[in-house]
This record gives structure tokens, C-alpha cells and sequence, in this order.
């Protein structure tokens, strides 16, 4: 072995020995495993890989199974709503780093990406598979658009989209009608964290809801994505008609929900005092990012409204969201 | 010191070269195997035969994408970025002749990290992520040589530099915790992957775009090692062996401040390296700088390149930044070599 030696101490020969005898028994192994490379070979027309969430939604809303996906945000490793169609397929990481070499592997025909999100890993993506990119990862009419135009099925996503037109125009129609002058409404979109809470202007509640004629709070109007608040003292900052509360069942966050709402700032807000604090489920109001997420959240619109929500067309998937949304 | 002592302690020094040269050897054996074993190890393990294949006769292999764009501009990235930080730690170590010395300290990666998170925060979506090292490495030069003027005093002194540096350092990193706490939560998550050093998703190009300044300090920094001893044992001492103290001093900062700058620009702020890099070598090799300085980037290179592994592999399917595992390598290994000193000694 080489002599590690110096004046200070000796580096035994042994302990270079052991390093490099381990590396040697690591390559072994690897070589041995790599005897039964699992390669995926599922046979499929269309094997999809999506990079995040709203394209995991969007393509099990299209009756798509893809070959990949990455772990969702919250009830990990994937959203329950999901959950039945999705049992079996291997995940690729997280939405931020996903594992690039297993999506190699899994030898996609197609990847749905997002700039948004993969902006420096796409000439990489781009060589393992033709890559679908939208440019957000909200817009969850632009996601369904993506995905279907990846994998033929324009026709499906049309129908869906024109379903959700169908359900938009028809709660325009009823709110309109149920609020009369108190309408179009002044809507915060708040969640919680364990330490602060943030408040929302865009986004993907903010993008459905400024598509159903909701209006945003005046102090919003100017600070971009929305804004972290971390003092009581900026309770004012939430006035509105209407505050939908984005909860996670996390202790350490109802615990902040609890001090929020307990302040006396809190009890004047005019949406407190006319009991319009609704909570909603985070992954249907924010994560989900797709069609499914959507209507589900407008589902949530309907029930605290007390409006008689709309059937939804049938369209394929679309059907047991609704019962799987709370 | 009679003719015979001294003779023997040339031999000394003479045997002592030599083995400080084969250690160097020995670890530039132990990191080609070790980047052997990493280009064999991923999502699926492959055999090193097959990687080999892939490497000499891409026709024919069907994991040359794997092994050519996705695993081997990883590692590569990995060794120059290892080595960069720790030749930049072993000369400020040196030339600051302060043991905790570190680009770390002295606000290079803080200024560079500040740079970055601005980018992030405010231009990203606007002009393209590749922008990003660029604006990472000059604000690592910004920031450096703030400091170089702000301790000027008729000359560079090391110990007001460090307090200049570590106080710039601080306030940087003011700026960089509020430019997260106000940028959405996107922008935060990849401002939050920068600092922790991360060489997830390298290519090729970003190989290119380091290497060059490598290439250029590299041989500067070596060809000053010598002044860097004499400096190490005082101004006045240097100056009297006919060193130009403070023309040696800026030139080897300058080399520091590329080093790091670069490397972190590319890999966002791995810290640590810098700092138990050059202990790690100098325990093998000594504090001459002509043996310290490749042993170091040696060492460097084999830190980040395992921390990189582990992040590659041990958590699969996700793959987790190397910044994440790098103290969790070093730490231990440095403190069992300080024991094993301390028990020598005894």
C-alpha cells in the first residue's frame, strides 16, 4: 500500500486500505445489481412523466396513468384524491429536484414540465424525452391544454374544460342572484403557517376566483404574489367580505390559527363579524394545481355559499373528486 | 548546529517530501477510484464495466446518456468545485495566518450568496436562470474587495481584514434573510437550495464555465506557495527573505477570492470545505504551501464528491444538495484526526 506518512502523524497504511477496499466492495455490489437492471419496460401508447403537481392531476383527469410523478406537498408522498389512481407509480423526487437520472430510466414518451419550476434542468429533460413546459404552474387550464396536446387527447380536455365553463357561468348566475348588491365580493385567501401567515393575490385560488368575478382585497393590489405577516398588528391587512382560511392539520399551525384568531383585531374584521371565515382544504385551494383540484375547490365555493351545486358532466375521473374533496 | 545534525535534517526533509508526495498521489488514486464508484452508483446501480463501455464506445451502450450528461458533469462539477474551495480555504488559512480562516468567513460566499438570492428573488423569471453564477460571482468580487478597501491601512493587514470580513459577512447575510423572508415562496425554495450547495442538474456547460478559472489561478497560486510560507512567518521575516509582502499577498487573495467565487457560483455556498479542507491535508502533508495546496484541493474534491454521492443515492427517489452533507462528512473526519494528533502527542 502507499505509505501515508508523515512527520505529524502516520496515516496508517491500513486505513487507506479499508477506503479503498470499501469503494471496491461498493462496485461489486453495484455490478451485481446492476445483473438484474429493471429497466421499465411497462408497455404503454403513453408514457408520461409529470414534474408537477397540476400536471399529475391534469393527467389522471384525462384518464392517463403516468409513468412518473413527483411527491406531492402535502399527504405525502401523494394527495389522497389521487391516491387510487396513482397506487403503483414510482416516484422521480421532488417538484424542485427531481431525480433526472430516473426519469431517464423510466424512458418516458413524453415529460410535462414547468418553467416555472425546471427552467435549468431543461436542456436535460429535453434529451431524455420531448418535453412539455408550461409556464406557470397555476394556470391550470394551461396544464390540462399541455398535457392533453402531449398525449392526444384533445378532445377529452376540451370536454372538460368546456364542463367548467358550464359550472363558472351557472355560479356567476346563482351568487349574483343570492348576494344581489353585496356582489361581486372582496375575498382573502390566507394560510396559515406555524409562525406566520401569508396572505395570497395570485396564484391558483386567486386565478379561479378572479375568474368567478371575486375581487381582491385594496391593500393587495400592489404586493405581487401576496405577503407573509408575522405581527397581529397587521390583521387590518385582511379585511375583506369573505377570508378563506388554506389549513393544514398541523398542531403547530392550528396553534398559530388559534392565537390569530383570538386577538380582538381579528374578532372586528368584517368578514369575522359576518361569520363569512370559511376553512378549506389547502390541496384542494392551492396544491392540486389542476382540473380536478379546480372543481373541487369550486365545489367548496358552492357549499358555503349555499348555493345547489352543479352536476358535473361526465367526464372521465371527474366523477369521484367530488365525494373525495373534503 | 553541528555539520552532522544538520545534515540529517536535510534527509529529514527530504524523506518528508517524498512521502508528502506519494500521500498526494495516494489521494489522487483515492479520488479517481472514488469517482470511479460514483459514475457506477445512481437510481439503478450499474456496473463499472458498463460504465466503462459508456465512456469508450458510446454506440454501443445504452446508459451513455446517464453515465455522459447526467452522472459524469455531476462529478466533475463536484471535483473542481471541492477543489477550488479548498485551494481558496488553504490560502487564506495562510495568508490570513488564522487557522479558521475560510471564504466562508471573510464574506466571499456571503457576497456571492447575497447576489444569488437577489437574482432569484427579482430576475429569475424575467432573464433565465443561466444568468445566475454569473450574478453569484460578481457579487462574490463586490464583496471582496469591499473588504480589501475597507481594511486597507497603508497596506492589507490579515487581522482587520478578518474582523472587516466576518462584519461584512454579518450584514450580508442580513440582507439575504430579508430579501427571502419578502420573495414568494418559489423564489425562497430556490434561494433556500443555493445556500445550502447544491450540484444537482450540473452539465457540461457549467463545467466550461468553471474550469477556466481554474486553469488560470491554479498554477498563479502555486507558483506564489513559496511567498505565502515566508508570509506565514511574519511581515517583517517575509520582507527580509525578499518577498514583496503585500504585492504576494494581494495577488494570492485575488486567486482566493476567483477560487471561491467561481466555485460557488456554480454550486451555490457549500461551506465547510473551505475551512476543514486544508486542516484535513495539512495533517497528511504539512503547512508547506507548495505540498498543502494540491493535497488540499485533493481533499475538497473528495469531500464534495462523496457529500454529492450520498446525496445522489442514499435517499432515493430524491435527490438532496451536496451542501446538506458536507459538514456531515467532514466533521467527524476532522475531529478524529485532531484526537489522533492529540493522542500522538501524549
Amino acid at each position: 500500500m502507499i505509505p501515508f506518512q508523515t512527520h505529524r502523524m502516520t496515516w496508517r497504511s491500513s486505513w487507506g486500505k479499508t477506503l479503498l477496499s470499501v469503494a471496491f466492495v461498493v462496485s461489486l455490489i453495484g455490478a451485481t445489481c446492476a445483473a438484474q437492471s429493471h429497466r421499465s419496460q411497462t408497455p404503454s401508447a403513453e408514457r408520461v412523466v409529470t414534474l408537477y403537481q397540476g400536471a399529475t392531476d391534469s393527467a389522471v383527469a384525462l384518464g392517463i396513468t403516468p409513468i412518473g410523478v413527483v411527491d406531492s406537498w402535502l399527504e405525502k408522498p401523494m394527495y389522497r384524491y389521487l391516491r387510487d389512481e396513482l397506487n403503483d407509480v414510482p416516484h422521480v423526487g421532488l417538484e424542485t429536484q427531481p431525480n433526472l437520472e430516473k426519469i431517464a430510466w423510466l424512458n418516458p414518451d413524453v415529460i410535462v414540465a414547468t418553467d416555472f419550476r425546471h427552467q435549468r434542468i431543461q436542456p436535460l429533460l429535453t434529451a431524455i424525452a420531448p418535453t412539455a413546459t408550461a409556464d406557470n404552474v397555476f394556470d391550470f387550464k394551461e396544464t390540462l391544454t399541455l398535457v392533453a396536446n402531449a398525449t392526444g387527447r384533445e378532445e377529452v380536455a376540451n370536454a372538460l374544460l368546456r364542463n367548467w365553463a358550464t359550472r363558472v357561468d351557472d355560479f356567476h348566475r346563482q351568487i349574483a342572484d343570492t348576494l344581489g348588491d353585496a356582489w361581486p365580493q372582496k375575498v382573502a385567501v390566507i394560510r396559515f403557517k406555524s409562525d406566520h401567515l401569508r396572505i395570497y393575490s395570485g396564484g391558483f385560488a386567486g386565478y379561479i376566483l378572479d375568474e368567478l368575478g371575486f375581487e381582491q382585497p385594496d391593500t393587495l393590489n400592489t404586493h405581487g404574489w401576496g405577503m407573509k405577516l408575522s405581527s397581529t398588528e397587521n390583521i387590518p391587512i385582511l379585511d375583506a367580505d369573505v377570508i378563506f382560511v388554506l389549513l393544514e392539520p398541523d398542531p403547530a399551525i392550528l396553534d398559530n390559527y388559534q392565537h390569530w384568531s383570538s386577538h380582538p383585531l381579528w374578532q372586528q374584521l368584517e368578514a369575522v363579524e359576518h361569520q363569512r371565515v370559511f376553512e378549506v382544504d389547502p390541496i384542494n385551494w392551492m396544491m392540486g394545481g389542476g382540473i380536478l383540484a379546480a372543481n373541487a375547490m369550486l365545489d367548496d365555493l358552492y357549499r358555503h355559499y349555499g348555493l345547489e351545486g352543479l352536476e358535473q358532466r361526465d367526464a372521465p375521473a371527474s366523477s369521484q373528486e367530488t365525494q373525495d374533496a373534503r | 548546529m553541528t555539520p552532522n545534525t544538520s545534515r540529517s535534517f536535510i534527509y529529514a526533509e527530504q524523506r518528508h517530501d517524498y512521502r508528502s508526495l506519494l500521500t498526494v498521489v495516494g489521494l489522487a488514486i483515492l479520488l479517481l477510484t472514488s469517482a470511479g464508484l460514483s459514475l457506477s452508483l445512481g437510481s439503478f446501480p450499474t456496473s463499472f464495466v458498463d460504465v466503462l463501455k459508456a465512456l469508450t464506445a458510446p454506440q454501443s451502450s445504452d446508459i451513455v446518456f446517464i453515465v455522459w450528461e447526467l452522472r459524469l458533469p455531476r462529478i466533475v462539477l463536484a471535483i473542481l468545485v471541492g477543489g477550488a474551495l479548498a485551494m481558496a480555504g488553504a490560502i487564506l488559512q495562510g495568508i490570513v495566518r488564522n487557522p479558521l480562516a475560510s471564504p466562508d468567513v471573510i464574506g466571499i460566499t456571503s457576497g456571492a450568496a447575497l447576489a444569488a438570492v437577489l437574482f432569484l428573488a427579482l430576475f429569475s423569471s424575467t432573464i433565465g436562470i443561466h444568468w445566475l453564477p454569473l450574478f453569484a460571482m460578481l457579487g462574490a468580487l463586490v464583496s471582496a474587495l469591499l473588504v480589501f478597501a475597507l481594511a486597507w491601512k497603508s497596506g492589507l493587514h490579515p487581522s482587520r481584514m478578518v474582523l472587516v470580513g466576518i462584519g461584512l459577512a454579518a450584514a450580508m447575510g442580513a440582507g439575504t434573510t430579508l430579501l427571502i423572508v419578502i420573495s414568494s415562496d418559489a423564489a425562497a425554495m430556490s434561494a433556500y437550495v443555493w445556500l445550502t450547495g447544491s450540484l444537482y442538474a450540473a452539465q457540461w456547460r457549467d463545467v466550461n464555465g468553471l474550469l477556466p478559472w481554474l486553469v488560470v489561478t491554479t498554477p498563479v497560486c502555486l507558483a506564489f506557495a513559496r511567498h505565502a510560507d515566508a508570509m506565514a512567518l511574519g511581515d517583517q521575516v517575509a520582507e527580509g527573505l525578499g518577498v514583496a509582502v503585500m504585492r504576494s499577498r494581494v495577488i494570492l487573495l485575488a486567486c482566493a477570492v476567483v477560487l471561491a467565487g467561481a466555485a460557488v457560483a456554480y454550486a451555490g455556498a457549500i461551506s465547510f470545505v473551505g475551512l476543514m479542507a486544508p486542516h484535513i491535508a495539512a495533517k497528511c502533508v504539512g503547512r508547506h504551501m507548495a505540498r498543502l495546496i494540491p493535497a488540499s484541493a485533493l481533499v475538497g474534491a473528495l469531500i464534495v464528491l462523496y457529500a454529492d454521492l450520498l446525496g445522489r443515492v442514499a435517499f432515493l427517489p430524491k435527490d438532496l444538495p451536496a451542501g446538506i452533507f458536507v459538514a456531515g462528512i467532514g466533521a467527524p473526519f476532522f475531529v478524529y484526526l485532531l484526537h489522533r494528533t492529540r493522542y500522538q502527542r501524549a
